[in-house]
Parts: C-alpha cells; sequence; structure tokens
C-alpha cells in the first residue's frame, strides 16, 4: 500500500490546460475521491496517477518515490476504466489472468489467484463467458476483479458505477466500500456524481476547469464548501447562492431580499469589515430552510413566493422566488403543501448561512485560513500544512 | 393502363446487376464455350464447332510436357505464394509502425508507402527496369561496394530465383500498402481504453500485438489475404512490362493469369480456344484456393461467433 502525492502537477494538451498546478495528497489505505463535473480534468488527472499520461510539470510520488517518468506497468496500479475496457476476444478467465499471464507467472498460481478475486466478487461462475455475454453489472465486476487480482499498490476506479442502472449502482456502491475497508488498498474513485463521492469516500477533491477546489472530508465539502463553485456544486439540489447587500450599522450586517437580515458575530463580522465587501452572496442548504406562513425568532427569514412544488415522495422540494425575482430551493415535508402564488416565510438559522466575496468566490470564514492566492493543497496532517504554506 | 413498373429494390440493383451481367458473366460464359471449341486467330466462325475437353486435353499435357509452360506454373505458385507473405506481412508490419509513429508523420509514412500504387503501371516498371538492367543502378551499388566484379543480368542469367525476386519485389511493393491501409485502421478502430487497460495491465508492445492488435484484427487478416490472393492470381499488369522488356527472362516472369493473355493475345500463338481452357482453369483454382483459405483461417468460427461491440 502507498501513499500517493502530487506536487505542482500540470497537463497541457496543445493549448489547453487540462489540470493547472494540482497539490494533493491520497493517504494511504483510505478511499479518495476525485469529484468534477464533465471535462474538469479529473480523468486526467487519474490517468496522470496511472502513468497513461505524463505530466507537463511537477512530480507524482508514491510513497516519496518519483514515479512521474515510469510507465504504466511499472507503478503496480489497477484501474477500471468507465466502460469497463474488458478485452472482447478473451474470456473472463483470460481477462482476469491478463496481467498475471504477462508478468509470466506459472499456470498454477494464475489460476488459484483468479479463482480467489472471482469468488471474492461473485463471479466465479462466469469464468467461461465471453464479456458481450455479461450484464453491465457483471462486467464491471471482472473489470474489478482484473484490476484487483495483480494485488496493487494503488487502485484508481475511473466513473465505474455510471454505466449502471441506479439498482446495481446501490448495491456495488456498497460492496466496493466495504471491499476497499478489507483489502485496505489505497483508492481513488473519480466521479461526476457527488453522492458516490459522499458515500464512499474518507477524502474529496473536487475538481473544476482542471484546478482543485477544495479538499476534505465528505463532511468538510458539504458543510463548509470553500468557494461558490463547491457550495454551488455539491449537494441534492445544491445550495442556495443569493446576492445580498451589506450594511453597516456600525456593525456590518447582511441584507437579503424579502426582509432577511443577518448580523454575524465574531469573528465572522470583523473579517467582513476588514474585506470592506458592498455584497456578498449568502449561501444556505435548501434542507436547512424552515419554511413556514410566520418568520420565526432567531432566524433569519425572508418573505417569498412560492413558484414551483415537486413531488418527490420522501420529501418535497419547493421552489421560492424572493421578491427580487432571486429563486430559493426548501426541501419539505411531504406532508407541507404549498401552493404556487403563496406568500411564505423563508426560514434559516444564522448558523447554517455561508457567506462568500463575489469577486473571489471564496468563502469569507476561510479566507484568513488560507490566503485567497495559493490553490488549496490537500488537509491532511497538520505538518503538510505547515510545510506547504513554508513553501510560499 | 398504367406501365408495368419494377419494384424499387430490383430497380436498385439492375444498374449494378446489368454491369455485372455484361462485364463479368457474359465474358465468363463465352470463355467457357470458347475453351469447347477449336477457335485460334480470331475465326470466329469456329465457335459453332464443338471439340469438347480438347483443349483441356492440350492443356494438361502441355503443362506435364512443355518445360515451358511448366515453369509458368511453378512462377504461378512462387509468386503468389512469395507476393501474398510480403503484402500481408509487409503490410502488417507497415501498419504496425504508421501506427506507433506519431500521427502527422504517420500519414507521410503511408503516403510514401502508397506512391507504387498510384503510379502508372509503365512509369513504374519503367522506374525497376532501370534499377535491375544489367547497367542500371543495382548493378552500379554493387559494383561500388565490390559486391561483384562484373554487371549481372539478374532477370535474365540468375535462374529461377534472380526473375522471381524480381516480380515478388515489385508487385510486393505496389501490393503492400492495401494490407497496409486495412490493418493500419482496424487499429485504429480498436478503443483507446483497450490499450491503455492492456498497458496498465502491464503489457509491453509484444504483448500488445500479439495478445490484442493481431487477435482483435483476424477478421482483417482473413480479408486481406483472400482478397490479396484472388487479385495476385489474376494480375500481370506489372509482369508483362517486365517481361515485354525483358527485364526478367520469359518463363520465369509469366505467372499463369500471363500465359492465358500471351496465349489469347500475343502475336506468336493466337491461340484463344487454349487460353479459354486456361482462363477457365485458373478461375476454378482460384476459387477453390479462396475457400480452402477461407476454411483454413476460421471464417465460418468468425461469422458463427460475434463478440460484441467492435
Amino acid at each position: 500500500m502507498v501513499e500517493v502525492e502530487l506536487r505542482g502537477v500540470w497537463k497541457r494538451f496543445g493549448d489547453f490546460v487540462a489540470v493547472k498546478n494540482v497539490n494533493l495528497r491520497f493517504p494511504d489505505g483510505k478511499f479518495s475521491s476525485i469529484l468534477g463535473p464533465s471535462g474538469s480534468g479529473k480523468t486526467t488527472l487519474l490517468y496522470l496517477i496511472a502513468g497513461i499520461y505524463k505530466p507537463s510539470r511537477g512530480e507524482i510520488l508514491f510513497d516519496g518515490e518519483d514515479v512521474s517518468r515510469l510507465p504504466p506497468n511499472k507503478r503496480n496500479v489497477g484501474l477500471v476504466f468507465q466502460n469497463y475496457a474488458l478485452y472482447p476476444h478473451m474470456t473472463v478467465f483470460e481477462n482476469i489472468a491478463f496481467p498475471l499471464t504477462i508478468k509470466g507467472l506459472p499456470r498454477g498460481e494464475i489460476e488459484e489467484r483468479v479463482h480467489s478475486v472471482a469468488r471474492m466478487l461473485h463471479i466465479d461462475e462466469l469464468l467461461d463467458r465471453y464479456p458481450h455475454q455479461l450484464s453491465g453489472g457483471q462486467q464491471q465486476r471482472v473489470a474489478l476483479a482484473r484490476a484487483l487480482v495483480k494485488e496493487p499498490a494503488v487502485l484508481l476506479l475511473d466513473e465505474p458505477l455510471s454505466n449502471l442502472d441506479a439498482l446495481v449502482r446501490l448495491e456495488i456502491r456498497g460492496e466496493l466500500k466495504r471491499l476497499q475497508r478489507r483489502l485496505g488498498i489505497t483508492t481513488i474513485y473519480v466521479t461526476h456524481d457527488q453522492s458516490e463521492a459522499l458515500a464512499m469516500a474518507d477524502l474529496i477533491a473536487v475538481i473544476h476547469r482542471g484546478e482543485i477546489q477544495q479538499v476534505g472530508s465528505p463532511e468538510d465539502v458539504y458543510r463548509r464548501p470553500r468557494n461558490l463553485f463547491v457550495a454551488g456544486f455539491i449537494g441534492m439540489p445544491p445550495a442556495n447562492l443569493v446576492k445580498a447587500a451589506v450594511t453597516r450599522t456600525p456593525t456590518p450586517c447582511v441584507v437579503i431580499a424579502g426582509g432577511g437580515e443577518y448580523c454575524p458575530g465574531e469573528p465572522l463580522a470583523s473579517k467582513l469589515e476588514a474585506l470592506g465587501l458592498e455584497a456578498v452572496v449568502a449561501a444556505f442548504r435548501p434542507e436547512d430552510v424552515v419554511l413556514g406562513e410566520h418568520p420565526m425568532e432567531d432566524y433569519v427569514s425572508m418573505e417569498a413566493e412560492v413558484y414551483v412544488v415537486e413531488t418527490l415522495g420522501r420529501e418535497n422540494l419547493v421552489t421560492l422566488r424572493l421578491p427580487d425575482g432571486q429563486a430559493v430551493k426548501a426541501i419539505t415535508s411531504p406532508l407541507l403543501n404549498p401552493r404556487p402564488g403563496d406568500k411564505m416565510y423563508v426560514n434559516v438559522e444564522p448558523s447554517k448561512i455561508l457567506l462568500y466575496d463575489p469577486d473571489t468566490e471564496l468563502n469569507i470564514e476561510a479566507i484568513e485560513a488560507a490566503p485567497a492566492a495559493r490553490p488549496v493543497s490537500l488537509a491532511g496532517s497538520p505538518e503538510r500544512r505547515r510545510a506547504a504554506q513554508e513553501e510560499d | 393502363m398504367p406501365r408495368p413498373r419494377l419494384p424499387p429494390p430490383a430497380l436498385f440493383l439492375s444498374l449494378a446487376a446489368f454491369l455485372v451481367l455484361v462485364f463479368y458473366m457474359v465474358p465468363l460464359i463465352l470463355t467457357l464455350w470458347a475453351s469447347l471449341t477449336p477457335v485460334r486467330n480470331w475465326d470466329i466462325a469456329q465457335l459453332r464447332q464443338f471439340v469438347g475437353a480438347e483443349n483441356y486435353r492440350r492443356l494438361f499435357h502441355l503443362i506435364r510436357f512443355d518445360p515451358d509452360v511448366s515453369t509458368v506454373v511453378k512462377t504461378t505458385i512462387v509468386f503468389v505464394a512469395g507476393t501474398l507473405t510480403v503484402n500481408v506481412l509487409g503490410g502488417l508490419l507497415l501498419a504496425l509502425a504508421a501506427f506507433i509513429i506519431e500521427e502527422r508523420a504517420s500519414l507521410g509514412f503511408r503516403l510514401l508507402w502508397f506512391l507504387p500504387r498510384m503510379t502508372p503501371v509503365a512509369v513504374f516498371g519503367l522506374l525497376w527496369y532501370y534499377f535491375f538492367y544489367p547497367q542500371g543502378t543495382l548493378n552500379a551499388i554493387l559494383l561500388k561496394l565490390h559486391l561483384i566484379s562484373h554487371p549481372v543480368n539478374w532477370g535474365q542469367d540468375v535462374l529461377p530465383w534472380g526473375p522471381w525476386s524480381i516480380i515478388i519485389f515489385v508487385n510486393g511493393l505496389v501490393g503492400v500498402s492495401y494490407g497496409m491501409i486495412i490493418f493500419y485502421s482496424a487499429f485504429k478502430a480498436i478503443p483507446k481504453d483497450i490499450y491503455r487497460a492492456a498497458l496498465v495491465d502491464g503489457a509491453r508492445l509484444r504483448d500488445l500485438v500479439f495478445r490484442i492488435m493481431l487477435p482483435l484484427t483476424r477478421w482483417h487478416l482473413i480479408f486481406v489475404t483472400v482478397w490479396q490472393l484472388l487479385s495476385l492470381l489474376t494480375t500481370y499488369a506489372h509482369l508483362f512490362v517486365l517481361v515485354e522488356w525483358g527485364v526478367v527472362e520469359k518463363w520465369h516472369g509469366m505467372t499463369w493469369a500471363l500465359y492465358v493473355f500471351e496465349t489469347a493475345f500475343g502475336s506468336a500463338v493466337n491461340d484463344q480456344a487454349l487460353a479459354s481452357a486456361a482462363a477457365t482453369l485458373l478461375v476454378v483454382v482460384g476459387i477453390g484456393l479462396g475457400l480452402l483459405t477461407l476454411r483454413l483461417m476460421g471464417f465460418e468460427r468468425e461469422l458463427g461467433a460475434i463478440r460484441g461491440e467492435l
């Protein structure tokens, strides 16, 4: 098992910069996820780690050893592709055995290892079949078996669940997580699906336009989005982002349309003051909204008009309009069923509201903790954070 | 009354059917017919006489007892086997090279190998005439290197492998680009992720070629082999030029197809009946060899087992 580290990694394809100055550390034996929308550079990042691409600049280290120039076959990584990339002319057995056959291992050992990994993934009945005779879920297990049979130091997964039916996806998701715990392989999982990342990963790195936006635990990324992109990307639906004015009376208060007023305490108030902002973006999650007919005490309350109600079964998703036209989404109990046009109050606990600088798009709370100019290095250990800061 | 009209499928097929009928079926039947008559010197009237298998008896007699005709048979076997090997294996190697080198260079590389095919037969023949004739480039080089002490007439005097090598070389050069183009596009058609998966699985170039690329392009290999086999059996344009200009000795440069041409149209013989019999034999042998090759390479097996999307 190894720890994977990227230091100042860039990747260009001609004029296009796919990956920009990425500094990341994937802890040994942990399940990490690279999360980003399509075209964000997440697969490029994975291929860089696998050795399929070579970085234009920067270093990739496995346990401190620079592997940047090593070809994929010298890195001992297992990679599961989005479309599985099974060899169509080989049986399941031959597919799984391929990495071992190439190494020239004795027949007996190959058989033993293939059978043992096939049993573990419940595909030992399928060994004589060809890939085209398998269902998506079965193909996916074969691809996983092929990646695991060589006992890789790092397991890389490129959107492995995205081609599966919803039910099979849930089933394999759970299994994958259990398997990773059991084997303790350093695993890096690329996905555009935040629910997968949130459910499975010990650590999430959010990437957008080739740049790492935030690194942290699922809780961190969900509760304390470092910038507006992360806030607007994570969550189902993502956080409400509402433009608000800053007044000074003389302490700074944030005024949202519909009568919402939020006067933050320390240290946020002085940060707001120090930045001298006239406007901010207030973010709060739809599930943190309490919809009611009246404003609630100790809550920030905004009057809004119900625009549309979507019935999701377990809950209702209500979209409202603030008086200035900005949309706000709220998740409510299915029992609460307002009609479009109804006037209601959007009540949010002050502690659930995050404020963002509209220019830098950074979380104001986080600005001092991590200076705005530098890209995030991976949270990881405090030593690493200090070391990263000293480099600046 | 409305005019009777062809149903659309027949309408669409009619042009192709017409061409096949006029330029393939009719000549084939005429050839077969002529091979059963004593027609010579374009005396069309003789087409009405019927001599049974007489021409075939003559043909097999010639093959057995005329040393020139038996040389033609040997030349044909060596030429087809040799050139086919050059075309298929050479095509594979060139396709691999074109696949491995960088994209822009690859285009130039493929164009270069396509030149012989695009060059008119006479021009290409002339080029190799200058290369192989006794005072030509080849001898000049060999003399410079002191590998020979006096000019050698490779195509006329070094029998049988001198002329055989030359005809295989020249036709191989023309034919090799065909396999290259087919194999190259077949390699390109294998999804990139398959190559990536193999690389991550530890494959070296040798493993990629023998375990991934060749097995996945088996179909193309069968096609190119059979196609080239059949065209080599019937090709004679380049050979005609090489023989006519004396680059190679007549009988060691003549394959069965050229023999048919010479027998029918050559000024010396003009025996259309014998030529028709020889042509019919070539068609039968061609069909037989084609089917045999398909069987040997497992064509039906491939048809039976369609393996997923590729």
